[in-house]
């Protein structure tokens, strides 16, 4: 067999060294919805879970290509100004590509990921909700569509230069928009952890599920403490938004919505992604090298750690006074522990590789490179975090809280390829390694990029720069940046491909086996 | 006999619609825990700055406190659905649902002559603006929280209640007791300390 040829998952064996086996599916019952039907009526939760992976990738796609233009924004070819017709409509973008790759590209993939899979590794033939999660992949789309239209008619989550009558009216649809996606994502995330709490099978405790399930229900846990707050934030905003001309709530000289919501995408918040990313690496590697953990509680105290770290709706700095927040113990802490369980993760992917089979096909696996890669980089998000808080470097409101930001969402996107890869029969049928390796080798090198160009301009910036407008310091950075950017969005183009053609594949499969 | 012809065990997880109502109403908590902080938050703020929060003599104690003892009661009337629900007594469970909502309605009604008797505008300040968030948010949710009643009254019309219908019932009990709580949150923050 070529590495062409070869499937990414290839076997029943991967499944059961998963724990996930294909149930059959609710799909296949009689009367069961077809066609275009489909997608507004199934009750499969892989159906669903399926609709918010190809959603959320194709997001990704378009957010990567504003990540490509707010970088040649950053360059000195062409002012922002001159690019996207004024400052504002920068800053528009801007915060769209910061909201959008949290809660439209990255949350929403892991949990289409383990919509999925979580039932079959529980041992539940459906979801504890179909129609609920059904319900919150519409809310979901209908939300990110209104965001999307809203930000284009000139909202979005504030503006530099004070909001003016027309532009109000479109921030009220934005934060609209913003609530039905928490909404959406909430739902989704109670439908799982429902699943994992009260369908697992006769005999499996809430401390033998695989790892990836137990993520997803860490997650769901971290989400609810967290989501809930920025609903909070959004009504107080669109009071106030609706009451008053101008938003200046609470700090009249910061008239910005973006600094009432810019926790979501800070640390510790921005972690709540990659909980599910711990779960994904350890069976990712588990099914690559054919081995399982001798200490399986570790890791579920390692996940746990990772999710408890990773409570983020208490570290919002708008409405207290600024810096007394995050120069606390609390968030210190919080930001130096985090590398730990990372670092206890590359330790028990150290001991499955130890235990497991190292042929080179194995270690070569789209999976195990994923896995890799992944890892990697939420370690040096979790690094750059650690560094971010000590109060010596001041980089606290530098572009190192980009840094972060990049390694997290890039290795959230690189750890959901290793899971198509992994329950690839769950999914869209086995991915072909020629294009699953390069998508990873794309996505790695240009997260990589990103976080080391905004970690650099962090260190050498004359003054703090949130926004980054320009990276400080050089022209290569900003160069740096850009194929960064540009990485990423081949890599993405390159996932699509990967999954467009499994699809194919599987079908073909189908009417040949037919 | 072998086993595969016995009656599946009865299962001893947690019952789903309980479950997942348990974590719907945790995040419904969680947000309005939320915005009540926030409500604090900026009255203690604007104290330190020596700014008055209401205008002295515009909420009023007298109305928020029949509200809350309007919703004690209705804690003992859902608990009686509940327990209706589960014994199967049909008469019982639709007197108690029903007179769980009216309660619901004469607070909402009680609320209504609050934001007449304050006559607050939502622009006038911060202090307003929030007063209408937390209270309109709670609003709202007591607003839901009489849809399930609602929805379970008419589901309990057509037959008897049986053990799904008695979970929904509890379900939706659960979340009219979160609703009692926020309430208390709101007549202690908004009403008593002012």
């Amino acid at each position: 067999m070529t590495l062409t040829e070869s499937p990414v998952a290839e076997s029943e064996a991967a499944a059961e060294t998963d724990g996930a086996v294909a149930p059959e599916s609710p799909a296949d019952a009689l009367g069961a919805p077809r066609g275009l039907a489909q997608p507004f009526m199934t009750s499969d939760a892989a159906q669903v879970g399926r609709l918010f992976v190809v959603v959320a990738l194709v997001m990704a796609l378009a957010k990567a290509v504003i990540g490509v233009l707010l970088s040649f924004g950053r360059t000195d070819a062409v002012a922002p100004d001159d690019l996207f017709g004024g400052l504002n409509a920068y800053f528009r973008l801007w915060t769209l590509y910061r909201v959008s790759f949290v809660l439209l590209v990255v949350m929403p993939l892991l949990l289409g990921l383990a919509l999925a899979v979580v039932p079959s590794q529980v041992g539940a033939r459906n979801v504890a909700f179909p129609r609920a999660a059904l319900a919150s992949f519409w809310t979901w789309l209908i939300g990110a569509v209104i965001i999307i239209a809203s930000v284009l008619a000139g909202g979005g989550w504030g503006a530099l230069d004070g909001v003016t009558g027309n532009e109000s009216d479109a921030m009220a649809l934005t934060l609209l928009g913003t609530g039905m996606v928490i909404v959406g994502l909430l739902l989704g995330a109670i439908v799982v952890a429902t699943t994992v709490i009260s369908l697992r099978q006769t005999g499996m405790g809430l401390l033998d599920v695989p790892p990836f399930s137990w993520s997803m229900l860490v997650t769901a846990a971290v989400w609810l403490f967290s989501l809930p707050v920025a609903i909070a934030n959004i009504v107080v905003i669109y009071a106030d938004l609706r009451g008053r001309p101008a938003v200046a709530f609470g700090r009249p000289e910061s008239p910005d919505i973006w600094l009432q919501l810019d926790w979501l995408v800070e640390q510790p918040a921005v972690y709540a992604m990659a909980v599910p990313v711990l779960g994904i690496i350890f069976q990712a590697v588990g099914a690559s090298v054919d081995s399982r953990s001798s200490r399986p509680e570790a890791i579920l105290i390692v996940v746990g750690l990772f999710g408890l770290l990773a409570v983020g709706g208490w570290s919002q700095d708008y409405l207290t006074a600024p810096q007394d927040l995050r120069d606390g113990l609390v968030y210190v802490a919080f930001g130096l522990a985090a590398v730990v369980p990372v670092v206890a993760t590359a330790g028990g992917v150290g001991e499955l590789v130890l235990r497991g089979s190292k042929t080179r096909e194995r270690l070569l696996d789209a999976r195990m490179l994923g896995a890799g890669a992944a890892l990697k980089l939420l370690g040096a998000a979790a690094l750059v975090g650690a560094l971010r808080v000590i109060e010596p470097l001041d980089l606290l409101e530098t572009s190192a809280t980009w840094a972060v930001f990049h390694g997290v969402v890039v290795a959230g996107l690189i750890a959901a390829v290793a899971a198509l890869g992994t329950w690839s029969q769950l999914l869209f049928g086995p991915l072909q390694q020629k294009l699953a390796r390069p998508a990873i080798m794309l996505l790695f090198g240009g997260g990589g990029l990103l976080v080391l160009a905004d970690l650099i301009s962090a260190f050498i910036a004359d003054d703090p720069d949130l926004m980054a407008l320009a990276l400080d310091g050089s022209i290569a950075l900003n160069g740096v940046a850009l194929i960064g950017s540009v990485l990423v969005l081949v890599g993405l183009t390159a996932t699509l491909a990967a999954v467009a053609s499994a699809v194919k594949l599987s079908a073909a499969t189908a009417s040949e086996a037919a | 006999m072998r086993t595969t012809e016995l009656p599946a065990a009865e299962s001893t997880r947690p019952r789903t619609v309980v479950v997942g109502s348990l974590l719907a109403t945790g995040a419904t908590f969680m947000a309005f825990a939320a915005l009540v902080s926030v409500y604090v938050q900026q009255r203690q703020q604007a104290r330190a700055l020596g700014e008055e929060w209401f205008p002295s003599g515009t909420v009023e104690l007298g109305p928020a406190g029949m509200m809350m003892m309007t919703l004690m009661l209705s804690v003992v009337t859902v608990q009686w659905a509940v327990q209706a629900a589960r014994a199967e007594d049909r008469p019982h469970g639709f007197i108690a649902l029903g007179v769980t909502i009216m309660f619901g309605a004469a607070v909402i009604n009680q609320f209504w002559f609050v934001y007449q008797d304050t006559a607050f505008a939502i622009d006038d300040g911060r202090a307003e603006l929030l007063f209408y968030a937390v209270t309109g948010s709670f609003i709202a949710m007591l607003i839901a929280a009489m849809a399930m009643l609602a929805a379970t009254t008419i589901r309990s019309l057509m037959g008897p209640f049986g053990r799904d219908l008695a979970h929904a019932v509890q379900a939706s009990a659960m979340f009219w007791h979160m609703c009692v709580l926020c309430y208390f949150l709101v007549w202690y923050v908004v009403f008593i300390t002012k």
